[in-house]
């Protein structure tokens, strides 16, 4: 197993009676896209926020690195790059003055990275002052900061919010470079298309709890594939039978969801009834999502 | 009532219950000056005599007339007692409508609550017209009151209200040209420097005028101030000339906000620079770079200050040579040579003044928290202890320096004693320290609590100011740390009090970096 970068456990951080994390446990692998998914108030950013060491919890273990995010936060620092999911920019530097100052901020040195083609990608122009930037613009100006040199661990907060789909192909190739050249990264999102995508494990957080945690193939086998298909004769015994679900039938085309283990019965009674097309999806992860709130609701 | 105004009045109220408190204490403490001068003037010289002559020893000093206009009239009881008030206090009253009417314009635009409102019910310009009405509002319940408290002071009625008159004149031209100056920049804090600015050049106008050329008095409403001469025979129709200036500005605010989208200025926004200067590389760095221009701004305002009020000194002692007038000098500055007294006076009053600015860059501290820019900072390999130092460092410099600059400006303005000058502006330093201490604590405990430390400079004020004249005991007015600097150049230094302002106020830091490093951020 690979070198474990971010893990947390049992993590408890309350605001007043408000408890933002519930013994939340989360476990980011070095190289790896680790999509952080929940809508929004489920805890994402206080998680991300926890990490950063910007917040003191309560009980629970967090490290990043080994190191641990409260004590040693420069040190982490050092070797991230953070992109908080609403960018607030200093009104009077420009772009091109917060790139740089984040950079160097950081301890690394703006001339050696990638940031002139990053501005170029992003098509962000670097000369304008912080105030004048639209949302997708500032999102920007933190995005080309956080690409622009080597780090070994990105944190993303809901990173392409602001971003036209355009953008958020530059965003896609970027993220996989820096995957590519070793970087590990932490997406946090609710656009599941995005983590999807890019995402290589997955948690799914509710109410400061994670509920799901896995490869997407991992979740997807504990999950229905979509069944649709045209029959010569409606198969006889396939309406309650044991891991089958959600049967319609309208003449001679069906529809229905299986669980893994019921798929070799249907597709044999399929068979029987003389099948003349026949499709089969894996979940989408929109629809793990929603199984995932639906068991723990 | 045009589509384009629908909600202005709702605009209005919410503009005014937002303003509800700096608007209600910045109003009070304007007419309880307003009748403190009112009522005191009459018991300060005894004698018609002793008006007159100080009346004409205003007049005979033009630094005195540049500063606060001439008196017209120099047996007018009236216009004697609101010498001060006339035209330098009307700034106040200007100063706080740009600060309302910008706060419900610009500053809404550019936070994007503009646009959220604009996407209701709301007419196209019914936020610069619900921030106009309100300032008009304002304008007219300070004119108002302003007038009674002239009546009850003892002054005539005809002239209060002429005075209130001119002062409601003053405030509707302050409200027009913020309306307009709005409409010119995408910043707010530049649209504050261009209404501030214009201030700045109409009272100027003014003072050259008061003093030489006198048609340049004609050409502004700080001029028209005194020219309408409320107090002996008053030139009504000069009030027409506030209304057609106010009228003007209006309609060009109006054209302004037509010919421009939201959020966009008139002058485009100018580039900046495509890359960092290297040395734009640590949070001290940052922190400097967005207090710089503050600072210079200070640095100009305190010199020309001081360079003035060094050059009316010895003229502001002959004025106030009476019994009377010496001891309520002294009472502020302390027994001595009444020209020390009155410079010990007025550095001790800087010192006040000049504590905004630290405040200012702590209540700066609590914005970027709250807007998530030190989040941001935080997330790089910059620890709380240098982000937290990086602010503090500003403010206590900044303020230091602001002081140094006094002392040394009106020693030059003095033309004498420049080093004594530095040392007692130096000597405030551990008072002002202190207060900002406090503001930084107040931030170390809860972000959203720095701005306290502007309740709490009010607070110190009011105990100097009122501490006397209302016999509190010596414990309540012992509590202002400016009760404890010494008036210098009245007095010696005292190394005593001096030491254990620093030493509270170190350990106020000591307590707010203790409190900020285990706290949580945002």
């Amino acid at each position: 197993m690979a070198e474990t970068v971010i893990d947390v456990q049992e993590l408890v951080k309350t605001f007043g009676p408000h408890r933002a994390l519930d013994e939340l446990d989360l476990e980011v692998r070095a190289g790896e896209v680790h999509g952080f998914l929940g809508p929004n108030g489920a805890g994402k950013s206080t998680t991300i926020r926890a990490l950063l060491g910007l917040l003191r919890v309560d009980s629970g273990t967090a490290t990043v690195f080994g190191q641990d995010p409260w004590r040693d936060a420069v040190a982490i620092h050092r070797r991230l790059a953070y992109v908080p999911g609403d960018v607030a920019l200093w009104p009077n530097l420009s772009g091109g003055e917060t790139v740089d100052m984040l950079l160097r901020m950081r301890g690394a040195d703006p001339g050696a990275g990638h940031r002139e083609e990053l501005l170029e990608r992003f098509d962000l122009d670097p000369t304008k002052k912080g105030r004048a930037y639209s949302k997708g613009n500032r999102q920007k100006v933190a995005l080309v900061a956080a690409f622009a040199a080597d780090v070994d661990l990105l944190v993303l907060d809901e990173p392409t919010s602001g971003l036209d789909p355009l953008m958020e192909q530059v965003f896609a190739d970027c993220v996989a470079e820096r995957v590519a050249a070793g970087t590990t990264v932490l997406l946090s999102s609710h656009i599941l298309s995005e983590v999807e995508r890019l995402a290589d494990r997955v948690t799914i957080i509710r109410e400061g709890r994670a509920v799901e945690s896995g490869t997407l193939d991992d979740l997807r086998h504990l999950r229905r594939s979509r069944i649709t298909a045209t029959v010569a004769r409606v198969p006889e015994g396939l309406d309650g039978a044991p891991g089958v679900h959600d049967l319609s039938v309208d003449g001679t085309a069906l529809a229905l969801t299986v669980e893994p283990d019921a798929l070799p019965g249907v597709l044999k009674a399929l068979t029987e009834a003389g099948v003349t097309a026949l499709t089969s999806a894996p979940p989408t992860l929109e629809e793990l999502f929603l199984d995932a709130y639906r068991v723990h609701a | 009532m045009n589509e384009r105004y629908a909600g202005t009045l709702l605009v209005a109220r919410q503009a005014l219950r937002r303003d509800r408190l700096l608007v209600s204490v910045w109003v009070t403490l304007l007419v309880l000056v307003v009748y403190a001068s009112a009522a005191a003037t009459g018991s300060l010289y005894d004698t018609t005599g002793d008006r007159v002559d100080a009346a004409r020893a205003i007049n005979d000093n033009p630094a005195v007339v540049a500063l606060y206009g001439p008196i017209l009239d120099v047996h007018s009881l009236g216009e004697l007692a609101m010498t001060k008030l006339t035209v330098l206090y009307a700034v106040l009253l200007a100063l706080m409508l740009v600060v309302v009417v910008r706060r419900h314009t610009r500053t809404e635009e550019e936070s994007g609550h503009a646009e959220l409102l604009g996407g209701t019910a709301l007419g196209r310009d019914a936020l610069l017209a619900g921030a106009v009405l309100e300032g008009v509002a304002v304008a007219v319940a300070v004119a108002v009151l302003v007038a009674l408290a002239d009546v009850a002071g003892g002054l005539p009625v005809a002239g209060s209200v002429g005075f209130g008159a001119t002062w409601l004149g003053t405030g509707l031209v302050a409200v027009m040209l913020t309306a307009a100056a709005c409409q010119l920049a995408a910043s707010s804090r530049t649209c504050f420097g261009i209404a501030g600015a214009a201030l700045a050049v109409l009272y100027l106008m003014r003072a050259v005028g008061d003093v030489g050329a006198e048609w340049l008095s004609w050409l502004t409403p700080f001029g028209w101030n005194t020219r309408l001469s409320a107090w002996s025979e008053p030139r009504w129709w000069m009030l027409l000339l506030y209304g057609a200036l106010a009228g003007l500005l209006a309609v060009a605010a109006q054209a302004l906000r037509a010919r421009r989208d939201l959020g966009a200025g008139l002058f485009a926004a100018r580039p900046g620079p495509a890359h960092g200067s290297p040395r734009l590389a640590d949070v001290l760095a940052l922190t400097w770079r967005v207090h710089r221009p503050a600072l210079l701004g200070w640095t100009v305002a305190v010199a020309a200050m001081g360079l003035v009020l060094g050059a009316i000194a010895p003229g502001v002692g002959d004025l106030l040579d009476t019994a009377a007038g010496r001891e309520l000098i002294e009472s502020i500055g302390g027994v001595g040579a009444l020209e020390d007294a009155l410079l010990a006076a007025v550095l001790s009053i800087s010192a006040v003044v000049i504590t905004c600015f630290g405040i200012a860059v702590v209540v700066r501290g609590s914005a970027d928290e709250h807007d998530g820019r030190t989040e941001q900072v935080l997330a790089t390999a910059t620890s709380r202890t240098r982000g937290l130092v990086a602010a503090l460092l500003v403010a206590l410099v900044g303020v230091a320096w602001l002081l140094l600059v006094t002392g040394f400006a009106t020693g030059l303005g003095l033309g004498r004693d420049v080093g004594g000058l530095v040392e007692a502006g130096m000597a405030q330093v551990p008072a002002v320290w202190l207060v900002v201490g406090l503001a930084a604590l107040l931030y170390a405990v809860r972000s959203g609590w720095s701005v306290v430390g502007w309740g709490l400079l009010g607070l110190f004020l009011v105990l100097g100011q009122l501490g006397g004249l209302l016999d509190l005991p010596g414990w309540v007015t012992g509590l202002s740390p400016y009760a404890h600097t010494p008036a210098m150049p009245v007095e010696p230094f005292r190394a005593g009090p001096a030491l254990a302002l620093t030493a509270i106020a170190a350990g106020c830091l000591v307590a707010a970096w203790w409190r900020y490093r285990g706290r949580d951020i945002g």
